[in-house]
């Protein structure tokens, strides 16, 4: 699932995901193995976990070049 | 039979009970009810009044109204029924405030950021993040949160409820012979060997998907579910605790079910006059 940025709420169930997102990605940047990190965090039903599980975030590629038009303009004046 | 409601397991924002004596109809009707009718508090409407993200303002606003919000149904009535017709009132809506700038570098926009007018209509979590922002952009709206249905948005989805019929595994010992193929396969271990015979050891972990039937050598094992009888679960999304969102169900119902004996008794009126 490639997104802006995670989802708040899951797809299937409604339930609110958004804001263990971060510390899902942060623990698993980290090394600890996914399954853990979500049955940590009292993620249960399959909906949701594949929400985390397959979550591509594309924001900071956009906000890549944002920076890059933003410094051009501000050089023009 | 009396009508029974035992609890299992109750924590935050979660019950799982035994309901027994009611027929299938009357809990999947809760059980609706509970999904679809209760109200709560979600974002309606956004004013984008600066937006210099790269989320477009339909996108943000979307976002923006899935946050669940903690509701008070004491303070507040839906819009349609409200004194002022649903225009918008302090008995019926809430604003909230977005007012942010990334000043020094990227800046990750989270629903604490979110400024209510009322400290009892707030966000279920400050931790959602909402967008994330890069040196110089700014964002500045008022949202206005109200009172709705899950049967209209998914927004306003209170939480989930699902039941299942209670498991009746019936074991004939004549015909057991206790070669454990069932207990190897049960993919939720409700099985187990005692004294060469199998026994039961964890009925409400059952789904009856009877595969141990299917397996079974002998055909000594039977997977029925017992008449009247639910495992029910209910999960919050945060915005009512479960107790509240229960009850509020249970009067949902009984309001409906008023109204349609009054619908009926009218309707039988009308037939005699005519």
């Amino acid at each position: 699932m490639i997104c802006m940025l995670f989802p708040i709420r899951c797809f299937t169930c409604g339930a609110l995901i958004g804001d263990k997102w971060e510390e899902f990605k942060r623990r698993v940047e980290r090394g600890e193995h996914p399954a853990k990190v979500l049955d940590d965090l009292g993620i249960k039903r399959y909906c949701c976990r594949r929400m985390f599980l397959s979550a591509i975030e594309y924001i900071d590629g956009v906000l890549m070049y944002e920076k890059v038009t933003m410094e051009k303009h501000t050089s023009h004046y | 039979m009396p009508v029974e409601v035992k609890v299992l397991e109750k924590r935050n924002n979660y019950v799982k009970f035994i309901i027994s004596g009611v027929p299938v109809a009357f809990v999947n009707s809760l059980r609706r009810t509970i999904i679809a009718e209760v109200p709560v508090m979600a974002i309606d409407e956004v004013v984008i009044l600066d937006n210099t993200s790269v989320m477009y303002d339909e996108v943000l606003a979307h976002r923006l109204a899935l946050i669940p919000l903690k509701t008070d149904l004491e303070s507040y009535v839906l819009p349609e029924e409200c004194v002022c017709g649903g225009i918008g009132c302090s008995r019926c809506q809430v604003k909230l405030v977005l007012d942010v700038e990334a000043k020094d570098g990227d800046l990750m926009v989270y629903s604490g950021h979110l400024k209510s007018e009322d400290p009892a209509i707030v966000p279920v979590s400050d931790k959602i993040p909402i967008v994330k922002l890069a040196k110089g952009q700014r964002i500045v709206l008022e949202a206005y949160a109200r009172l709705g249905r899950g049967r209209d948005h998914a927004k306003w989805q209170p939480g989930l409820a699902a039941y299942k019929y209670m498991p009746k595994i019936v074991i004939d010992e004549s015909k057991c012979n206790g070669c454990g193929v069932c207990v190897q396969n049960c993919p939720r271990n409700v099985l187990e060997i005692k004294d060469g015979k199998v026994t039961v050891s964890k009925l409400l972990d059952c789904n009856l998907c009877r595969y141990c039937e299917i397996v079974c050598p002998t055909k000594a094992i039977r997977v029925e579910h017992e008449d009247s009888t639910y495992v029910f679960f209910v999960e919050s999304f945060g915005q009512l605790d479960v107790k509240t969102l229960v009850l509020k169900a249970l009067e949902v119902l009984d309001q409906k079910c008023v109204k349609f004996l009054e619908e009926c008794e009218h309707a039988i009126e009308e037939f005699k006059k005519e």
